[in-house]
């Protein structure tokens, strides 16, 4: 916090004491674009703005969200945080849209108030320009001193807001066309606005040191620009469930879990070939699959085609009470992500006692260390380590009960001093002081 | 007078390759990694060879021509002597014309660096016995100083080393267990006659073994006559400054460009600089100086990390599983009565496998403190206990090939008193005692 004698009257200001108090607090106030946030789920993006979010507020910033459509439940301007002291005021653009996971020219599809779904003839990269618009509209009404985009449906938003407010932009990258795309070149109208973007930010938060390679391997960014701000973890008391797949379970089979979306990214293709191996050996084990995506057929045919229908179920997207089942009664979580800016999976796996194999090209491979890491298209050491966590118990206990004590190290609260810290650097408030 | 007593350790084990599931009861080979890994013996032991066993021999073997007063110790491990045979056989040749010197002592030590000791007394003595015979083989010598894996000590290996005839054993001067006293004199274990102990001077050997190369201590660059004048300081204050470290440190642990050799060339005339200083190794150190007092041990104390004791090899569930998993095997291994399991079988029993699964460090973030040639420790694990399933797989196999008939050699006790006796009488002759030790084992 600055603590600054000059100051303004139309500025806003937390006084320390009596209202005649010389020396007064300036609150900083962040202009954040975000695209979702709890409690509409499309993924870890959300969750990750929240948490940063609200340990920005409990830091003394102020933070105007901005989200590109109404929510169901905090789609209200000023809404304010029930355990939190400041404000987070949501402002809602005029337009819906949906999904940023997916290509640029993907159709918007949108669902009206009774429920029914509409296709609209506007593709997702239209929505993200008229947000830009509506974002320099935003910025010529608020007051804020720092900018503030997450992820690429949000980056021209912030671009047009440092256009018209000349105020410092930060970009914070969670995913990449390139971690999209699986490793690939990714789509090259979304490549190339996240070009431009991080050539104009004034600095880039990375969500990992993986991603910051990414950053400036394959889009030449330079390396100064890039802060590395791991994610948080938001831990919540866990209460044992129901456990589910209890014939399995009595039968003595084990079960190794999978959850997330079925696309290239995830890597589920080697996950399965992993499975074949794993299987030669100890037939004694059940592959849950739970998710979906655009790879979901070529990965049923996939499980055809190497004889494991048997051993592969198909769960479908698993949410909530019984995703967290899922979790405790799995043996062994995996995430073999080909390219995974963070990865919130294992993170949830571990809170619920489950131990985790994880793929090195992932940000969370960082930040834990007691977890089974593996390449991701090392199919063979997969099935290796697949086998050794179901066959030495004694292995997973260490794994699990380390792994919750490390998870206790990863706070949004860090991640949110360390932003902080760059929001100062960046206004050069250090030095004034 | 001060004596200063120098002694180096050399030792390499077999490191355990990247043995998956689908090996077991498929490839019966566990050490021969051949890419280009650290799991690659035969790459590590010629690149250890290269930078620290070569050179550091050559200036040794200079510094003995030289000084006719200096003299040192070294230990092996018969992990290492096996791999020198193996690999680079012209290293054990310059070893072994160091010893010839006569000026070079050969510590005892347990034959596979192993935690035997700790784990099964009987499996202990036998590579105990296993050693001398190989350093004999080798060297021509038998070794009267024991030390033993890591430098770990407790007032148990005090006597066991007394009633097996040592007449010194090596342990860590800890401050802890020390209290007021100092390292640098004598001590007995509690409850024991004849043997003494030799402390490491942990300050002055970590000079050398850890902060030598290091840019931000206050005393870099560390130069040979500055440190014989912190030895000198003794004078008056010890009779014998004990210098224990690994032979690795020249060469491998502080790298030439640190200027370790240099140190090193220089370092027997600094210290030689006062007359009343000289060089004893660790038997002249015994013959020639008394216990001072019993020092008491009942903890195992090691020269490892900030904690010494044996928390890096069994502070874990998964190192303690380990452990627990290969010294299970005792039995049937002994029972299958088959050299080349048996042989196996000690050579997972090696502590660095353990090291290995060493989690001590993810706590503090300092990686780099605990070397190991694996990603990670649970890679350690799976790959060692994919091994040992395997050699259990084929222990069973020969124990049930070999019938019921077997059955395992227990030496009467009241025999292994007597011949313990022997020994112990016969080292108090001196040139007629190695020739008794070697026919009565």
């Amino acid at each position: 916090m600055l603590v600054t004698k000059e100051h303004t009257v139309e500025r806003k200001y937390r006084c320390t004491g009596s209202s005649r108090a010389k020396f007064v607090i300036y609150i900083m106030q962040v202009l954040t674009f975000g695209w979702d946030y709890p409690p509409i789920r499309n993924g870890g993006l959300g969750v990750a703005c929240q948490g940063l979010t609200e340990e920005l507020i409990q830091a003394g910033l102020e933070v105007i969200f901005v989200l590109p459509r109404s929510q169901p439940t905090v789609g209200r301007p000023n809404f304010r945080f029930a355990n939190s002291g400041g404000t987070v005021r949501v402002r809602e653009l005029a337009f819906p849209l949906m999904r940023p996971y997916q290509s640029g020219s993907s159709f918007v599809e949108y669902f009206l108030a009774d429920g029914r779904s509409i296709r609209v003839n506007r593709s997702i990269l239209d929505e993200a320009r008229r947000y830009a618009i509506e974002a320099a509209k935003i910025a010529l009404e608020e007051e804020f001193d720092i900018i503030h985009a997450h992820d690429w449906t949000a980056y021209l938003a912030g671009i047009a807001a440092q256009e018209v407010s000349d105020k410092p932009l930060v970009l914070h990258v969670h995913a990449t066309a390139y971690d999209q795309a699986g490793g690939g070149h990714g789509d090259p109208d979304i490549r190339a606005i996240e070009m431009e973007a991080f050539a104009r930010a004034d600095s880039i938060v990375a969500i990992s040191n993986y991603t910051r390679n990414v950053l400036i391997d394959k889009y030449n960014v330079t390396p100064h620009k890039v802060v590395v701000v791991h994610n948080g973890v938001n831990l919540c008391p866990i209460e044992p469930l129901t456990p589910v797949l209890t014939e399995y379970k009595a039968q003595g089979k084990k079960i190794v879990f999978y959850n997330g979306r079925i696309t290239i990214q995830k890597g589920v293709d080697y996950f399965v070939r992993a499975a074949r191996r794993v299987i030669d050996v100890n037939p004694n084990v059940v592959f849950v699959i739970s998710g979906w995506g655009d790879m979901e057929h070529e990965i049923i045919r996939l499980v055809g085609a190497l004889g494991l229908s048997e051993h592969v179920i198909f769960a479908g997207a698993l949410w909530d009470e019984e995703r967290d089942r899922m979790y405790q009664s799995a043996d062994l979580v995996v995430m073999p992500s080909v390219s995974e800016p963070f990865g919130l999976v294992p993170l949830e796996a571990i809170q619920h006692g489950t131990p985790v194999l994880i793929s090195k090209q992932s940000g969370v491979a960082e930040v834990l260390a007691h977890a089974l890491k593996v390449d991701f298209w090392d199919v063979e050491e997969m099935a290796n380590k697949i086998i050794a966590a179901l066959d030495y118990p004694v292995m997973n206990a260490q794994l699990v009960r380390e792994g919750r004590l490390e998870l206790l190290k990863i706070t949004w609260r860090h991640a949110a001093s360390k932003v902080v810290d760059l929001y100062h650097s960046l206004l050069g408030w250090w030095k004034k002081r | 007078m001060l004596s200063v007593c120098l002694y180096f350790h050399v030792h390499q084990p077999y490191r355990v390759k990247r043995y998956r599931a689908f090996d077991i009861g498929r490839d019966n080979e566990y050490f021969n990694a051949l890419d280009q890994t650290d799991l690659n013996n035969g790459k590590v032991l010629r690149k250890v060879a290269e930078k620290s066993y070569l050179p550091t021999t050559a200036i040794l073997s200079e510094l003995l021509g030289r000084h006719p007063e200096f003299r040192f110790a070294l230990s092996f491990s018969g992990t290492v002597l096996d791999q020198f045979e193996h690999y680079l056989p012209q290293v054990l040749e310059r070893f072994k014309a160091l010893v010839a010197t006569g000026r070079v002592e050969i510590l005892a030590d347990t034959y596979h660096h192993s935690l035997s000791f700790f784990y099964s007394r009987p499996e202990f003595e036998r590579q105990v016995a296993l050693h001398a015979k190989r350093i004999f083989d080798i060297f021509g010598v038998t070794p009267r100083v024991f030390r033993n894996t890591e430098l770990s000590y407790t007032n148990d290996l005090g006597r066991w080393c007394e009633e097996n005839g040592y007449i010194g054993v090596m342990a860590e001067g800890w401050d802890p267990v020390l209290g007021w006293r100092s390292p640098n004199y004598l001590y007995k274990p509690p409850g024991c006659n004849s043997i003494k102990m030799l402390l490491k001077n942990y300050r002055l050997s970590d000079d050398i073994a850890f902060r030598f190369g290091n840019r931000s201590w206050e005393s870099w660059p560390l130069d040979a006559p500055t440190y014989a004048h912190w030895v000198h300081a003794h004078h008056g204050d010890g009779e014998t400054v004990n210098l224990f470290m690994d032979f690795e440190t020249f060469g491998e642990h502080q790298w030439e460009d640190t200027g370790i050799f240099n140190f090193l060339r220089a370092f027997p005339e600094a210290i030689l600089a006062r007359d009343d200083t000289t060089f004893r190794t660790p038997t002249e150190t015994v013959m020639a100086l008394p216990a001072v007092g019993e020092l008491d041990v009942p903890q195992v104390l090691t020269w490892a990390d900030t904690d010494r004791d044996l928390t890096a090899w069994t502070g874990n569930d998964i190192q303690k599983d380990a452990l627990r998993m290969v010294y299970a095997l005792e039995h049937d291994v002994l029972r299958a009565e088959d050299s080349s399991l048996t042989e196996i079988w000690r050579k997972l029993q090696t502590s660095d496998h353990f090291y290995y699964m060493c989690t001590k460090w993810f706590q503090d973030g300092d990686v780099h403190a605990y070397f190991s040639p694996y990603e990670s420790p649970y890679d350690a694990y799976i790959a060692f206990m994919n091994a040992i399933r395997d050699l259990q797989l084929r222990v069973t196999d020969a124990v049930r090939r070999k019938g019921e008939r077997t059955h395992v050699k227990v030496r009467h006790s009241w025999w292994s008193r007597f011949i313990a006796w022997v020994k112990r009488l016969s080292t108090r002759i001196p040139f007629i005692g190695r020739h008794v030790h070697e026919h009565v084992s």
